[in-house]
């Protein structure tokens, strides 16, 4: 099974989490005696192991998908046991969508019934929609209706995941209302419902810095768990996770470039952290913030395109000039405000730490 | 006959009912607790329900009262259920440390001054004690990060009693191998307790039961050599030392309040105590009626779910029950959205809560404390730990008795309110009028002692107060005696009033120090002002006021010369603040003689500049004299004659306050502008700070305004006001027809106004 994923593999852009992580998911199930709730294909216990890490009776050795505060994930995967719909909020780049597809990869082993919301969604991505010739030429009936899925979700029993719960209008949001406290789809055309399955449960991802976009009602509110993901605590925790994305992303982009030195992220984490708290590690300089979040995802991503500059234009070793353009672009948000800020910093940190001469000298070209 | 040795944890819900079943089984014919003997005889309070947990014993020596010791229970210690258990089975219970009288005989500057919270045996506070951290290593040995955590799981939360006070007897023998010998002081106390179980044993007791904190029990268990015991204990030196209940708050139990002993959540273990059985349902219903009080969401519905996510959490990480931690961690989950504020909240009012224990009236204290307690109970004002706003309206009756009440202990150097008098003068001018007064209460439990010690000055507040005032006004300067009567005026000490003020009388009869009497002048106003408002006799101060003002009058010209910059400033300030405290009185004839004062200092050459530049503000605004004479006062300042920072103090002095008043006066521009003008370009850049200081105190609004006030009258050549010359005629016709509403609204007459 595990070949037959590998070969689909080949030649996709980015496999879900389920196939990357197949060889890991195939271990703890077999490990795992525990308890599990109806359709699940892990326990609790064995979730959690897949998303910590650990290392299994049998030697197997499990990666870490979340790096941070072991106790949010536990109360994500109660909150699945519990059979209450989980909401994971916090800034962008906070490994929310990230979280969210891991949990319905080990607990579905789907992670695919996705919805991705927009102002542009509409009732049909939650609820269901029709097949047009169908419904034209013989009217309303099973083989018309076209499931959303949330609603194939609910007839096999698995996890549905919707994204950017507050892009999505309110109309559509208060749909999954009755979804979540009746666990019933009614088909008023068919006369019918589709009744959710054991094992259905709703996954959301909202980001608290879209401000009142489409505020949440109390009414749906109440019907989620809210677990709030933060910004990585510390810098070991950050520069650990932008490294094992950076190695992951590297892999799957398979750039001829070498794996940057663990001493370029750190400093890329550094500058992202110390403009992001508006005062430097040491406690002892006060800088100002940028308008853009900082999120560790965009540091990820200065990497990955420095890496990329390295392995196409450069010596295939990632420098401070590779990495000087996505830093510089990611910074400076707003082309006024952000560009002073960014110069201040410059001048009044970078400028001084020792061993930084290579990135000030960089940085200040881009300008 | 047998001694039963039981370690405990002091504030343990878990240990208390483990404690209180090993008893039960023992039913020991004598218990002796680890804590001061001189706490036996008030052992009885504990019977009935007089005494309410939490409630401290203290400890005090009467010389000196702020060399004590307190000994906090909480209705789960285990030592208040040892004696709650001796007290209802008739055993005697006894407390066999080492006396206080030998541990606060110790040199006071040996050691912090500050009360020590008693924190003997409390495993949280090994570390402090021994070398290296041996509770930590156990702790860690079992592969738990947190303290707290592991002895809760272990110990408190354990559902089975059997064998526990062996297992920790174990634990701390191998952890004592480890650590070594303990201190002199541990020793001692550890040695006085062996003595008194083996003076219990010579009593013909057969079951001897000994409550010590977990980290003493190897030491008293076993054998024992009264004469090694008999070595360390002799040649103490000894104090006397008094003892009592006195209330204490959870929190105060809790450890954030500054203390090394001490417990995270006092609520969350008073909670577990009071009901283990449905500790999660019950905690989370609590929670859920708190948010509703404070207006949040909390269904029913959320309730249930909040419980499953904590029982399914305690599932995930293995643990029989949810803790605290599984429990708010659901709480916040499911109630509060994922937010943390309401989980603030919950923290103060539950997990630590705002609980006050309560002491009988039968407990013996100092006549001091009992005065405060009766008017405390007669005034309606409860010792609270939170901190609560104060509105008094002293028109009524209880309000006024309140305000003397607090205005006493203040006297008396007891901070149990502050006075919010920023807040009051806004409060002031917006709409209140003068006859409120804005306290914040808060009482802390240590203030007791302090209460303890101003016994000494009398047996009532008032007597104590009045007393201790007369004391301070012995060495007190003139500012600092008409402060004091200011203060005996509000708390109406009409004993201390009078000898005060022939204190303050014959003080500035010799005063040579102008600026003391300027200083002294407005507390006293406030006294002849506000005098009336309480049913205070002000008359008599005013003549004293006057006095004092005409020799501040006096004085001030000669003050005011050959003064260098920081005195001039503070002369200033000392004027401004006898100029407002003035208006307070209705004396015509001191408001004239303050003006005429004001115009010759603004005149007189050889003032200092900014005491010359302020008394021309004060001056123009009292209308004594115009712009005309200010412009040209404001050339001579600001003369080419004269040294540059002496026109920019001058102006710095002008400037002070609101610079509106100032914007229409063209003649003082002008002047300003030519002066800026003629300055060259080093004198320019020495007087800019100066000058920028001098208008750093305005908003930007007028700045601006004054920017574009010089930029206009610049560009008018005659320089002359805008005013005059651009001013639209007056239509005398139309202005009649508006004389009648106005009159109607002043309540005059329009056609007398004509």
């Amino acid at each position: 099974m595990i070949e037959e994923h590998s070969s689909v593999l080949a030649g996709v852009a980015r496999a879900r989490s389920e196939q990357q992580f197949a060889e890991e998911l195939a271990e703890l199930r077999m490990a795992d005696d525990r308890q599990r709730p109806p359709r699940w294909d892990l326990s609790p216990w064995a979730v959690r192991t897949y998303l910590l890490g650990g290392t299994l009776p049998s030697g197997f050795e499990v990666s870490p998908k979340y790096i941070g505060n072991a106790r949010l994930m536990e109360i994500a995967i109660s909150t699945l046991a519990t059979d209450r719909a989980l909401l994971l909020s916090g800034v962008p780049g906070t490994g929310k969508s990230w979280v969210s597809e891991h949990l319905a990869a080990a607990i579905s082993g789907d992670s695919s019934l996705m919805v991705q919301g927009t102002a542009g969604t509409d009732e049909t991505a939650v609820r269901y929609g029709w097949n047009y010739a169908l419904l034209l030429q013989s009217g309303p009936s099973e083989q018309a209706l076209v499931p959303s899925p949330v609603m194939r979700a609910m007839q096999t029993g698995r996890l549905a995941r919707i994204e950017e719960l507050t892009r999505m209008t309110g109309e559509v949001q208060d749909a999954l209302i009755t979804i979540l406290s009746e666990k019933t789809l009614p088909v008023f055309e068919l006369n019918t419902e589709v009744q959710a399955h054991k094992g259905f449960n709703v996954i959301a991802t909202a980001n608290s810095r879209d401000r009142a976009v489409n505020e949440l009602s109390s009414a749906l509110t109440r019907r989620f768990n809210t677990v709030v993901l933060p910004l990585p605590d510390t810098i070991e925790e950050e520069v650990e996770i932008v490294e094992r994305r950076v190695a992951a992303l590297g892999r799957a982009l398979e750039l001829p470039a070498e794996k940057p030195a663990l001493e370029e992220i750190r400093r890329v984490v550094t500058i992202f952290r110390e403009l992001r708290e508006g005062v430097t590690q040491d406690g002892q300089t006060k800088v100002k913030s940028p308008t853009g979040t900082l999120a560790t995802a965009e540091a990820i991503s200065v990497i990955n395109s420095g890496l990329a500059m390295a392995a196409y234009y450069g010596d295939g070793t990632v420098r401070a000039a590779d990495l000087a353009a996505g830093l510089t672009g990611t910074v400076i948000r707003d082309p006024v405000q952000d560009r002073v800020v960014w110069l201040e910093y410059l001048q009044t940190v970078v400028k001084e730490r020792d061993g930084w001469a290579d990135f000030y000298r960089a940085c200040n070209e881009m300008l | 006959m047998t001694v039963t040795v039981f370690g405990i944890r002091h504030h343990g819900p878990g240990s208390a009912r483990s404690l209180v079943a090993a008893l039960t089984s023992l039913m020991p014919d004598i218990i002796l607790i680890e804590g001061p003997p001189e706490g036996d005889a008030l052992l009885r309070h504990a019977e009935g329900g007089g005494l309410q947990p939490p409630v401290a014993l203290l400890v005090y020596r009467p010389d000196m009262p702020r060399r004590a010791a307190f000994f906090p229970f909480a209705v789960f210690s285990p030592e208040w259920q040892a004696i709650r258990f001796g007290l209802t089975h008739s055993v005697p219970v006894r407390f066999c440390d080492l006396p206080q009288a030998v541990q606060l005989a110790a040199d006071p500057e040996a050691e912090d001054t500050a009360p020590v919270e008693e924190t003997t045996g409390e495993l949280g506070n090994l570390a402090d004690r021994i070398r290296g951290d041996p509770i930590g290593a156990l702790v860690e040995a079992a592969g738990y990060e947190d303290f707290e955590l592991w002895w809760e799981e272990q110990v408190e939360r354990r559902a089975d009693p059997r064998g526990l006070f062996e297992a920790i007897m174990e634990a701390m023998r191998a952890l004592r191998a480890e650590a070594g010998v303990g201190d002199e002081r541990e020793e001692r106390r550890e040695a006085h307790m062996r003595r008194s179980i083996r003076k219990a044993e010579k009593e013909g007791f057969e079951r001897i039961a000994v409550v010590c904190g977990a980290w003493h029990a190897p030491a008293l268990d076993g054998p024992s050599s009264a004469k090694s015991d008999a070595a360390v204990l002799t040649g103490l030196k000894r104090v006397r030392v008094d003892a009592t209940w006195i209330p204490w708050s959870n929190f105060r139990l809790a450890y954030r309040s500054g203390y090394g002993a001490g417990i995270v959540s006092p609520g969350w273990y008073a909670h577990l105590w009071g009901d283990p059985e449905n500790a999660t349902v019950g905690w989370i219903v609590r929670s859920a009626h708190l948010l509703r009080r404070e207006g949040l969401d909390a269904p029913a519905s959320s309730v249930i779910d909040a419980v499953r996510l904590g029982d399914t959490l305690a599932a995930l990480r293995d643990r029989p029950n949810p803790g605290l931690s599984e429990l708010s961690e659901s709480i916040r989950t499911v109630l509060c959205a994922g937010h943390g504020a309401p989980m603030q909240l919950i923290r103060r009012q539950l997990e630590v809560g705002e609980v006050m224990g309560t002491v009988p009236e039968t407990v013996s204290r100092v006549p001091l404390q009992l005065d405060l307690e009766r008017e405390q109970r007669r005034l309606r004002l409860h010792a609270e730990e939170s901190r609560r706003r104060l509105d008094l309206d002293l028109r009524r009756d209880l309000d006024r008795d309140r305000s003397v009440l607090l205005h006493r202990l203040r006297l008396l150097n007891i901070p149990w309110g502050a006075l919010q008098e920023k807040e009051m003068l806004t409060a002031r001018s917006i709409r209140r009028g003068t006859f409120h007064e804005l306290w914040q209460l808060q009482w802390h439990v240590e203030l007791v002692l302090l209460v303890i010690e101003r016994t000494i000055w009398g047996n009532t507040l008032g007597d104590a107060a009045e007393a201790f005032v007369e004391h301070e006004a012995e060495a007190a300067e003139l500012p600092g005696l008409t402060e004091l009567l200011h203060g005996a005026t509000v708390a109406n000490l009409s004993g201390a009033i009078a000898s005060l003020l022939q204190r303050v009388q014959a003080k500035a009869a010799v005063a040579t120090d102008v600026r003391h009497l300027l200083a002294a002048f407005p507390p006293l106003a406030q006294v002849v002002r506000y005098g009336d408002v309480r049913g205070t006799e002000a008359q008599q101060v005013l003549p004293i006021v006057e006095a004092l003002f005409e020799r501040a009058l006096i004085g001030l010209p000669g003050a005011c010369t050959s003064l260098d910059d920081a005195a001039a400033a503070e002369i200033v300030t000392l004027m401004s603040g006898a100029g407002d405290a003035l208006l307070l009185l209705d004396a015509s004839e001191l408001h004239g003689e303050w003006r005429v004062l004001l115009l010759r200092l603004g005149q007189l050459q050889s003032v200092h500049p900014l005491v010359r530049g302020w008394c021309c503000r004060r001056a123009l605004e009292q209308r004594s004299i115009d712009t005309g004479e200010l412009a040209r006062l404001a050339r001579i300042a600001l003369s080419p004659a004269g040294s540059a920072s002496d026109a920019a103090a001058w102006l710095q002095g002008l400037l002070r306050g609101s610079g509106l008043a100032l914007l229409h006066q063209d003649g003082l521009w002008v002047a300003l502008d030519s002066w800026l003008q003629r300055l060259d370009a080093e004198t320019f850049t020495a007087t800019l700070p100066l000058v920028r200081r001098a208008f750093s105190g305005f908003q930007a609004p007028e700045r601006r305004a004054m920017g574009e006030k010089v930029a206009r009258l610049r560009n008018s050549e005659t320089g002359q006001s805008e005013r005059e010359d651009g001013g639209t005629p007056i239509d005398r016709e139309r202005a009649r027809l508006v004389l009648p509403v106005l009159a109607h609204i002043l309540g005059g007459d329009a056609d007398a106004n004509r």
